[in-house]
């Protein structure tokens, strides 16, 4: 089974007249991998899904499924299951019809259908609702419903363009966990097109960050989010993202707020550099480098505390009680470990 | 009187001061007086030019009244209608009614429908495609029945009489012979009236979503398939809506059938409406003609009925 859904996108553009939509896609998927195309809105990465699902043409590149070329084949030849994020049910159809819809057009005989289709609702359980129509509903409850009219073909790929974005939040948590178990039960590739970074965080197995058309960066989320390899994606990682302060670095040190603070980057020599440090990782000490806290977000288990430092803004995370209070002054400091280094021209990682 | 008693009256009393002081109530009766007031004036010109002639119409038919023999007036009561009945050609007209309708309704549905789908699956000139279909629909009946008379079937001059000389089925007396007469005024009205179901339906096609379409191609739906388990489905209530108000019309149809054929050769294209006419104003035998015209709204409700039990069945 997990032999099966192997893609392979080579140097796939998409141009809208002269706007270039993708410049240039290139990635590897491999047999029931999950895979997120994560990136801010008007990246690209629904394109790309369109594309790979076959709804819309590249104006070049290729793309390969199992060892075989399906650019030219349309959404029907490629055996592909999607979730649409509006869900695109039927709206004239029961919950039972829609579901059985893909294995009508398959053929399938009539006695195999309604087996696989209470199967299917039973593995997203909505097996209670076959008789409703979609507009009876809840959103949640539409969402089980597209899940289980792409699951139950048994398709070699599972395509999810932002399935969850219509959720509400707790029912999005809920669901993304139920999400990974019934990709990992079903062992089928899946490509999950999102802007939330935590989502692709905790679902991908890999995921790619698309960012203007392109993919700056190709990994596991925590590698992603360990070593981002440029500004833009150390920015768009993590929640509260990533602090971004200019700085100047020295011998393996930087220098912020007229202090040293050692890098793991031993180089000699001077130059300009973009520090990056993430909430999580700024420390608080007494003989720290003095910030003044201006507001408190208080989260209930911990805080975020935006302070000023030397002139810029810093994000902490801080989860000691009692909270300190606006207007407090406060030392902090980073470990060597912690700190990312970029170069502020080129913008990749040093 | 006993004391919840008493209390229940208590409480009547301040129920009953406390509507008079409820200014929403006051407000809502202002509204609803303000309202009628704007109301009144279209309601009783409607009274007066709809259902007032109609009852008169239902009135006569139970009277004889023959303006060719005024003295033998009087109240005939359900003569009219016993003679309706026994009246071959009023069978015979509600037959070409029958007929009229079923075919022109279906032609413009049928026709509508592929003239919408293949026009909404264009990408460009789709606004050229709706201005032309307009253009049917905005001429008088009595203008468009003068036109197809005169320029399109007379014989040997006549556009259509040119073309079928020319494609080799010789030439033919289109509105003298009685088939080729009633199949010309249903095309007539097909043609002037099916650019009203393509814009309907064309309309009800722009405003179904893309994405079902989308869902239906990744479930590997062919677009003969998608179109049946689909489109049309979605697409009931405004080909069901575009077949009703049609066959309303097609029922009552006059001014075409009468420019073109007036009815003839003899009684080949007399429909219903047409029948009640000649009765009423060319034999003056008025008050049959409203028997017929009564008949003729009977049978229209009825047909009425039948196809909003459909719509609403399912």
């Amino acid at each position: 089974m997990s032999a099966r859904g192997q893609v392979q996108l080579d140097g796939i553009v998409k141009k809208h007249g002269a706007f270039a939509a993708l410049k240039g896609i290139d990635f590897e998927i491999k047999p029931g991998e999950f895979f997120a195309l994560l990136g801010p809105s008007g990246s690209g990465k629904s394109t790309t899904l369109r594309i790979l699902a076959g709804l819309d043409a590249p104006t070049s590149g290729r793309i390969l499924v199992d060892g075989e070329d399906v650019t030219g084949a349309d959404a029907r030849e490629r055996d592909v299951a999607m979730v649409f994020q509006s869900y695109a049910l039927y709206p004239h159809m029961t919950v039972f019809e829609n579901i059985a819809f893909p294995l009508e057009m398959a053929k399938r005989p009539k006695a195999e259908i309604g087996p696989a289709v209470r199967e299917a609702a039973a593995k997203v359980k909505i097996e209670h609702l076959l008789d409703r129509k979609p507009g009876q509903l809840s959103g949640g409850q539409q969402q089980r419903c597209a899940l289980a009219r792409a699951i139950v073909r048994k398709a070699r790929l599972f395509l999810l363009d932002e399935p969850l974005s219509n959720l509400d939040a707790k029912l999005r948590l809920e669901t993304r966990v139920e999400l990974k178990k019934l990709q990992r039960s079903l062992g089928v590739t899946a490509v999950y097109v999102t802007h939330d970074q935590e989502e692709a965080m905790t679902l991908a197995d890999r995921m790619a960050v698309f960012m203007e058309g392109e993919i700056r960066q190709i990994g596991r989320p925590a590698d992603v989010f360990a070593q981002p390899n440029s500004i833009e994606v150390a920015a768009f990682i993590g929640s509260p993202p990533m602090n971004l302060i200019p700085a100047r670095y020295q011998d393996g040190s930087v220098l912020i707020g007229g202090r040293r603070l050692p890098t793991m980057l031993q180089t000699h020599g001077e130059r300009d550099v973009v520090v990056g440090v993430r909430p999580s990782a700024v420390r608080f000490e007494a003989d720290g480098i003095p910030a003044t806290v201006e507001v408190v977000e208080n989260l209930g288990d911990a805080a975020i505390l935006d302070m000023s430092l030397a002139g810029t803004a810093l994000r902490a995370r801080y989860d000691r009680f009692p909270l300190p209070r606006e207007g407090d002054a406060m030392g902090v400091t980073v470990r060597p470990e912690d700190i990312h280094l970029f170069d502020p021209v080129s913008r990749r990682r040093l | 009187m006993n004391k919840s008693a008493v209390a229940g009256v208590v409480a009547q009393g301040r129920r009953a001061l406390h509507r008079r002081a409820d200014p929403a109530r006051i407000m809502e009766g202002r509204e609803r007086r303000f309202a009628a007031a704007l109301l009144a004036p279209a309601f009783l010109a409607l009274m007066a030019t709809t259902t007032f002639p109609l009852l008169f119409l239902i009135w006569t038919s139970f009277y004889r009244m023959n303006l060719s023999m005024p003295f033998m007036d009087g109240f005939a009561g359900l003569d009219n209608y016993r003679e309706l009945l026994a009246d071959p050609r009023f069978w015979q007209s509600l037959g070409v009614s029958l007929v009229y309708t079923a075919s022109t309704v279906v032609l413009q549905v049928v026709i509508g429908l592929a003239l919408a789908v293949l026009v909404h699956g264009m990408r460009r000139g789709q606004g050229l495609f709706r201005m032309v279909a307009i253009l049917p629909v905005v001429l008088s009946p009595a203008v468009v029945g003068m036109v197809w008379r005169s320029f399109m079937l007379a014989p040997d001059f006549g556009v259509v009489d040119y073309l079928a000389v020319t494609a080799g089925l010789g030439s033919h007396n289109w509105l003298g012979d009685p088939t080729l007469a009633l199949v010309s005024v249903i095309v007539i009205h097909t043609w002037q009236w099916t650019p009203f179901a393509f814009m309907v339906l064309l309309a009800s096609l722009a405003a179904l979503p893309d994405d079902i379409y989308e869902a239906a191609r990744i479930d590997r739906a062919s677009a003969w398939q998608s179109f049946r388990r689909i489109t049309l489905p979605l697409l009931r209530p405004a080909i069901v809506m575009v077949i009703i108000m049609r066959t309303m019309v097609a029922l009552t149809a006059f001014a075409a059938i009468f420019t073109v054929t007036g009815g003839g050769p003899g009684t080949a294209t007399e429909i219903l409406n047409l029948y009640a006419y000649r009765k009423s104003f060319t034999e003056l035998s008025i008050g049959y003609g409203s028997a017929l015209a009564v008949a003729l709204l009977v049978f229209t409700l009825v047909v009425s009925g039948v196809l909003f039990a459909l719509r609403r069945a399912k």
